[in-house]
């Protein structure tokens, strides 16, 4: 397979692979392992109980995600065209790789439009956020008195990588799978799901349902953050040589978009088993 | 380092020997699975060939479900290590 670039894409790729290589110059011999990488900055707000505490990283890069994708939306819709433009068919073979996955598993042909919108959302979100997790870029780390900010020593925070956005999302799974089964059920019917084989299996039932959206937000969650960990380990180990972009590219990317395709996979997963 | 009483001593110790437990013990299912997995994609594909795309594709999604016993395991190592 013979592979041509134009010309604007050999300056994108040769720009990014300078900008690797400056990366990788620039922390060579980084012998200090900064005193709290690793740590999560938290903020401590007014309010009672577990709510108290705020991750305003988690906060700060899912915004900057929510507002990535809205312009990136806005651009899509703005230029849409019959014939398509490169940057148009590259979004609609995207969403159409997961429309055909929804299509296959989802046994009632009414609900597949909505079940698709559901789970491309989560799909590009959680895409995007562990692609953040392989790019080098500015992280905050506490230290004894305030933050200290550190430039290309570690990838940007990824949301994902925080267990308050996964178990999030995966108790929206659960609830939207609830939502889904009572429409096209109904309430008594649905329930009686619940008792099935017999009314004695109803607390087996009732874990089982419980298990789920652990199970689901926990893969995610150990993925990411435990690539994250384990990439730090590995760059202070070598000394920030050439080691960390390899390692970032492989945690980042190829791990990133497994786990994005898996979780989607498995919330349609779930939703067409609650149809059934 | 400062200095440990003998409790202490022996609780660090069983930490690590724990935690050393932990990922070797963990690290055996996801191991045993996911040779399971490769032994029977590399048999699909010698008797299909036509279909290495998509068994290739399978078969990296099976071994990142099976993967994540061992993730879980991780966790509770980092666990036991830092609280």
């Amino acid at each position: 397979m013979k592979v041509n670039f134009s010309k604007s894409e050999k300056i994108f790729l040769l720009i990014f692979l300078v900008l690797y290589f400056i990366i990788a110059v620039w922390n060579a011999g980084y012998v200090e392992f900064p005193e709290s990488s690793g740590l999560v900055w938290q903020m401590k707000i007014p309010l009672p109980s577990i709510f108290g505490v705020l991750n305003p990283m988690t906060v700060i890069m899912t915004s900057v995600i929510i507002v990535l994708w809205i312009l990136v939306s806005l651009k899509f819709k703005k230029h849409l065209s019959k014939i398509p433009s490169r940057f148009q068919s590259a979004i609609e073979l995207l969403l159409s790789f997961i429309y055909d996955l929804v299509d296959n598993s989802i046994p009632v042909k009414k609900l597949v439009k909505p079940v698709f919108y559901f789970s491309s959302t989560l799909f590009l979100f959680i895409l995007v956020s562990n692609i953040l997790g392989g790019i080098p870029g500015i992280s905050v780390s506490p230290v004894n008195n305030g933050l200290s900010i550190n430039f290309f020593n570690d990838t940007w925070y990824s949301p994902t990588a925080d267990l308050n956005t996964n178990l999030t999302y995966a108790i929206m799974v659960l609830i939207a799978s609830y939502i889904f089964a009572i429409k096209h059920k109904g309430l008594k019917e649905w329930a009686k799901g619940f008792i099935s084989p017999s009314p004695f299996m109803l607390p087996m039932n009732i874990l089982g349902e419980l298990s789920r959206p652990i199970s689901h937000s926990f893969r995610l969650f150990g993925n990411i953050a435990g690539g994250a960990l384990i990439s730090l380990m590995l760059c202070y180990l070598t000394k920030y040589t050439i080691v960390p972009v390899v390692v970032w590219g492989f945690f980042g990317f190829f791990i990133g978009a497994i786990q994005a395709y898996v979780f989607t996979i498995l919330a349609v997963a779930y939703i067409s088993a609650q149809l059934e | 380092m400062t200095d440990f009483t003998m409790a202490q001593a022996v609780v660090q110790a069983a930490k690590y020997i724990g935690t050393g437990l932990v990922m070797g013990l963990g690290a055996l299912g996801p191991a045993l699975g996911e040779g399971n997995i490769g032994s029977k994609a590399m048999e699909a594909m010698a008797r299909q060939p036509e279909m290495v795309g998509t068994i290739t594709t399978r078969m990296i999604l099976a071994d990142a479900i099976t993967e994540t016993t061992g993730l879980y395991a991780l966790l509770i190592a980092f666990m036991i290590l830092l609280f």
